[in-house]
C-alpha cells in the first residue's frame, strides 16, 4: 500500500473509524429489528410508540452514560442500580415529616425538599468515593469493588425502609419533578434531562481533553501514566460522576412514584451494561461511545416492547433479552472482524 | 552410558528471523558431565540458541545430536522428555502451590482425573532435601526466596533424570551467600552425571565454575575452550567484542557547560548511590548489561518508581511523578514500546499529541484541526510511514511505532529526553534515522540521556558514557578520547575499575 493513497477509494466505509462503522452497523441492526417488529406487532410503527421506545427507557440511558465512560477506561460500575435505590430512599426519608405518626416508616427527618435532595446526592457521591478509593487508589479490580458497593448501597436502602418502602407523609413538592411534562406532550422532564445529559456526554467524549484521556487510559493505562496523565484522579472523577448520575436517576424515580423503594432499579446495572455492549463498547477498554450506547438502549427497548406487544409472557422476556444480546454482539464481532480483514 | 565424549553436538545451526540471522552457522560440542559456560554480549544469540535447544523455537537449519542421536524438540516438553531441563531467569514455579505440588507439576499421577499420592513425590522430596534440607515439601512456594525457588526447580530437573540442565543467568538475583551455595550445588550436579550449560554475564563466575567456555558474538560461534586454557578476563572480553569499529562519532566542538540535571545519591531497590550531572545540549549514554539498573534509573528520575536521594532539574528539586516531570520539561521514551509507550488501539492522531494536550486545546476543548495539523507535521518531520493520521498505531511497523512514541515526547517540548533502549527491535534503516533525530535535537540544545545495552549505539552518539553494574555507577568516560572497548566490557561485567 502506498503511503499517500486516498483512503476513500477503498470502499464506502473504509474512511470511517471503527467506532463510527460500528455505530452505523448497530443503527442498521436497529432498523431491521424495528421493521420486523412493525410487521408482527400491531400499531408498532405509530409515532407515539416510537416516542415511547425512547422515553420509557430514560433511566437506564442515564445510568448508561457513567457505565459507558468507565467501560471505555476498562472499568465496570455495577453499583449504579444500588445507588438509584439508595438515593431514592434517602431523599424520601430526609423529606418525610418529623414525628408525625406512630408508624416508624412514616417518620422522616422533616427537611426541606432541596436539602433532602442535596443530602441524598451526597450519599450517592459517597458510594462513588468508595469505588474511586478502592479502584483508583488501592488498585482493586473494579468489578469486585462495585459489586460490593452495589450491595452496600442497596443494603442501606433496605435498612432505612425496613426492607419495604417509604411513601407517606411527603410534601406535595416531592412529586413535582418526576411528574411534570413538557407542555403539550407526554414527555416527562426526566426524559428531557436524559437527552440533555446524553448530548453533554457526547460533547465531553468527542471534543474535550477529558474525553481523550478517558480513551487513553482504557487503551493503555501504563502508557497513559508515563505520558503524564493523572490516571488515578481521572478514574476517581469518573466513578464519582457515574454515582452522581445514578443519584439523579434515583431522585427522579422517587419523585415520579412519590415513594422510596429498597428494591428499586434491581438489575438496572446489568441493563446499563447490556446497552453499552450492544452499542459496541469494548470491555477491554479504549473503544466505544455514548452514541453507540444510546442506539443499544433503543435496540433493547424495541425488543422488550415488541415482546410485550406480542403478548409474550413477561416470564419469557429475560430469555429474549439474553438471546438478542448474544446475537447482536456476535454480529458486531463478525462485522468488525470482516472489516479488519 | 559412556562417561566421556560429547553429550551434545551442535552443527551448522542457523536461526533466521525476519531481517536478521540471530544464530549464524554455530557449531560446537558440549562434553559430558562438565560445566559449560556460554558468554556473549546482549544480542550475541545466546538466548535464541537456548530457545532452539529447549524446543521453544524451531531452528531454520542445522543439526543437533543429543547422545549421538538426532534431536529436534517441538516443544519444551519434548526437550524435557529427551533429558534437557532449563532454569530460566523468570522461574517457572507457581507461587500459590506448595513445594511438593510444584515438584510434580505437569507430571501428576492421576486416576480418572483425580490426583493420586504416589512415591514419586517422596522420591522428589528426597532429591530436593539432598540439595537443601531446609525446604519443607508442605511450604508454600510464595514464601521461599529466589534462591530456594531455584533449588526447587533444580530438584525437579534432577529428579526427572535430566542429562543436561541449562541455567540462564541464575545468579542475577542472588546474594553472595546464596551464590556460593548455588555454585556448590552446580558442582555437585556435575559430579553426579549431569551436564550444566551455564549462561552468565559475570565473567568471574566463569573462571570459578566453568570447565569449558563458548563465546558467541553477533550470532556466530567465536570459540570454545577449556576454561583452564583461557588466560584471563581480557582474553574473554576480546573474544566477545572482536574488532568493532566506531567511526561515526564525531566529538562536539564546544564543551557543554550549564548543568541541566543533577542527581545525587539515588538509591532504591535496584540503585545504589548513583550521582551524576547532565549538561545542556549533551548526549549522555548509560551502558550496562541486562539487570545493571538502566531502566530503574530512568524510571526513578522520571518519578515512576520511588527513590531516596536528590534530583535537581534546571536548578529546582524535581517532584517524583511523571506528570510533574513532563511539566518541568522531561520526557521519557520507555523501554517497552508497545506496552508502555504506545496506545496501539488508537490512531496515529490519537497518539502524537497526548503528552501536551494543552497545546491542542483551549479551555479543555480539543481543537480538532490543530490536532490533525500537529499529527501531520510530525508524520512529515520524522518521516513516519503511514497511510493517514487515522491509521491504527498497531498496524505500523516497529520503527514507525517508535517514531510515533518519539513524536509524543518531542511534542511535549521537553528540554531533556530520556530514551530507554530507543532502537530495540527496529531495523537498521529506522535505527540510523533515529540516531539522526537524536543528533538533531542535541544541536537544537536539548539534552539527551540514552539508556542502552548496545555498546555500538552508545559509542555512536553519546558525548559522555556512564557505565553501570549492579545498580552502581562504576565509571564515567568522555567519548572520543578515553574509550577502550575492552575496559568498558571489563567494567560492566563486574571487573574492578582501575
Amino acid at each position: 500500500m502506498s503511503a499517500d493513497m486516498p483512503t476513500a477509494r477503498r470502499g464506502a466505509f473504509s474512511g470511517m473509524s471503527n467506532e463510527s462503522f460500528l455505530t452505523l452497523f448497530m443503527i442498521g441492526v436497529l432498523v431491521v429489528l424495528f421493521a420486523i417488529a412493525c410487521v408482527f406487532v400491531p400499531n408498532f410503527y405509530l409515532l407515539q410508540n416510537v416516542v415511547n421506545l425512547v422515553t420509557n427507557f430514560w433511566f437506564v440511558i442515564i445510568l448508561g452514560i457513567g457505565v459507558t465512560f468507565l467501560l471505555i477506561t476498562g472499568n465496570f460500575d455495577m453499583s449504579v442500580g444500588g445507588v438509584v435505590a439508595l438515593t431514592g430512599v434517602l431523599s424520601v426519608w430526609f423529606c418525610q415529616g418529623y414525628h408525625v405518626s406512630q408508624n416508624a416508616l412514616a417518620n422522616g427527618l422533616g427537611l426541606p425538599y432541596g436539602v433532602a435532595v442535596g443530602l441524598a446526592l451526597l450519599g450517592a457521591l459517597g458510594i462513588g468515593a468508595i469505588n474511586a478509593f478502592f479502584v483508583a487508589r488501592l488498585k482493586v479490580p473494579s468489578i469486585i469493588v462495585t459489586l460490593g458497593t452495589m450491595m452496600v448501597a442497596r443494603g442501606i436502602a433496605q435498612v432505612v425502609t425496613q426492607g419495604a418502602q417509604r411513601n407517606t407523609s411527603l410534601p406535595d413538592v416531592f412529586g413535582v419533578v418526576g411528574n411534570t411534562f413538557v407542555p403539550g406532550t407526554s414527555v416527562k422532564i426526566a426524559v428531557l434531562i436524559m437527552v440533555g445529559l446524553v448530548v453533554a456526554a457526547f460533547v465531553v467524549e468527542k471534543m474535550t481533553v477529558a474525553g481523550r484521556r478517558t480513551y487513553l487510559i482504557g487503551a493503555n493505562a501504563v502508557a497513559a501514566r508515563l505520558s503524564g496523565i493523572k490516571v488515578a484522579r481521572h478514574l476517581a472523577l469518573l466513578f464519582m460522576l457515574s454515582s452522581l448520575l445514578a443519584g439523579v436517576t434515583g431522585i427522579l424515580l422517587a419523585s415520579e412514584f412519590k415513594a422510596g423503594l429498597s428494591g428499586r432499579a434491581t438489575g438496572y446495572e446489568f441493563d446499563a451494561l447490556v446497552i453499552a455492549l450492544l452499542g459496541g463498547v469494548s470491555i477491554a477498554g479504549g473503544f466505544g461511545s455514548v452514541l453507540g450506547m444510546f442506539v443499544g438502549a433503543i435496540i433493547l427497548a424495541v425488543v422488550t416492547s415488541s415482546a410485550t406487544g406480542l403478548l409474550l409472557s413477561p416470564d419469557w422476556q429475560f430469555t429474549l433479552k439474553g438471546i438478542v444480546t448474544f446475537v447482536a454482539i456476535l454480529a458486531q464481532r463478525l462485522a468488525l472482524d470482516k472489516r479488519k480483514g | 552410558m559412556n562417561q566421556t565424549g560429547n553429550v551434545l553436538e551442535i552443527r551448522d545451526l542457523v536461526k533466521d528471523f525476519p531481517a536478521v540471522r540471530a544464530v549464524n552457522n554455530v557449531s560446537f560440542d558440549v562434553k559430558r558431565n562438565t560445566i559449560h559456560c556460554l558468554v556473549g554480549e546482549n544480542g550475541a544469540g545466546k538466548s535464541t540458541l537456548i530457545k532452539v535447544l529447549t524446543g521453544a523455537m524451531p531452528r531454520s537449519s542445522g543439526t543437533i545430536l543429543l547422545d549421538g542421536q538426532e534431536y529436534s524438540p517441538h516443544s519444551p516438553r519434548d526437550a524435557k522428555e529427551a533429558g534437557i531441563s532449563t532454569l530460566f531467569q523468570e522461574l517457572n514455579v507457581v507461587d500459590q502451590l506448595t513445594v511438593a505440588e510444584n515438584l510434580t507439576l505437569g507430571m501428576e499421577d492421576t486416576r480418572f482425573g483425580f490426583l493420586r499420592k504416589t512415591d514419586k513425590i517422596s522420591a522428589m522430596v528426597a532429591v530436593m532435601n539432598s540439595l537443601e534440607p531446609s525446604i519443607q515439601p508442605k511450604m508454600l512456594v510464595s514464601r521461599l526466596s529466589v534462591a530456594q525457588k531455584q533449588i526447587v526447580e533444580i530438584a525437579k530437573a534432577v529428579a526427572t533424570e535430566s542429562e543436561i540442565i541449562i541455567m540462564d543467568e541464575p545468579t542475577a538475583a542472588l546474594s553472595e551467600g546464596e551464590i556460593a551455595r548455588l555454585f556448590k550445588i552446580v558442582k555437585g550436579l556435575r559430579d553426579n552425571d549431569v551436564t550444566v550449560i551455564y549462561i552468565s554475564h559475570r565473567l568471574d563466575e566463569i573462571f570459578e565454575l566453568g570447565d569449558y567456555v563458548t563465546v558467541m558474538r553477533d550470532g556466530r560461534h567465536i570459540g570454545t575452550k577449556p576454561v583452564s586454557e583461557v588466560g584471563d578476563r581480557s582474553e574473554l572480553i576480546k573474544m566477545m567484542i572482536g574488532k568493532t569499529v566506531f567511526e561515526q562519532y564525531t566529538p562536539r566542538r564546544d564543551a557543554c557547560q550549564d548543568t541541566i540535571l543533577e542527581c545525587r545519591g539515588l538509591s532504591n531497590h535496584k540503585l545504589h548511590d548513583v550521582s551524576f550531572d547532565v549538561h545542556e545540549g549533551e548526549i549522555v549514554g548509560f551502558y550496562g548489561l541486562v539487570g545493571a539498573g538502566k531502566t530503574e534509573l530512568a524510571r526513578a528520575i522520571y518519578g515512576v518508581d520511588p527513590y531516596e536521594g536528590e534530583i535537581t532539574f534546571k536548578g529546582r528539586r524535581l517532584p517524583p511523578s511523571p506528570d510533574k516531570s513532563i511539566q518541568a520539561g522531561i520526557a521519557l521514551v520507555p523501554e517497552e514500546r508497545r506496552s508502555q509507550g504506545l496506545f496501539t488501539i488508537l490512531t496515529v492522531r490519537g497518539n502524537v499529541p497526548v503528552m501536551n494536550m494543552k497545546k491542542i486545546s483551549r479551555n479543555g476543548f480539543v481543537n480538532a484541526a490543530r490536532e490533525r495539523r500537529v499529527t501531520l507535521e510530525y508524520i512529515d518531520k520524522l518521516r513516519i510511514s503511514t497511510s493517514s493520521t487515522e491509521k491504527e498505531a498497531a498496524k505500523l511497523s516497529g520503527g514507525n511505532q517508535q517514531k510515533v512514541v518519539f513524536s509524543k515526547c518531542l511534542f511535549a517540548d521537553a528540554d531533556l529526553l530520556m530514551l530507554d533502549e530507543p532502537t530495540r527491535g527496529i531495523d537498521v534503516g529506522a535505527k540510523s534515522e533515529i540516531y539522526g533525530i537524536v543528533r538533531g535535537l542535541s544541536e537544537e540544545g536539548k539534552s539527551i540521556m540514552i539508556f542502552s545495552s548496545e555498546l555500538p549505539e552508545i559509542m555512536n552518539i553519546c558525548d559522555t558514557i556512564f557505565l553501570l553494574f549492579d545498580g552502581r555507577l562504576k565509571a564515567t568516560l568522555r567519548n572520543g578520547c578515553d574509550i577502550d572497548n575492552e575496559k568498558i566490557l571489563h567494567i560492566v561485567t563486574g571487573g574492578e575499575v582501575t
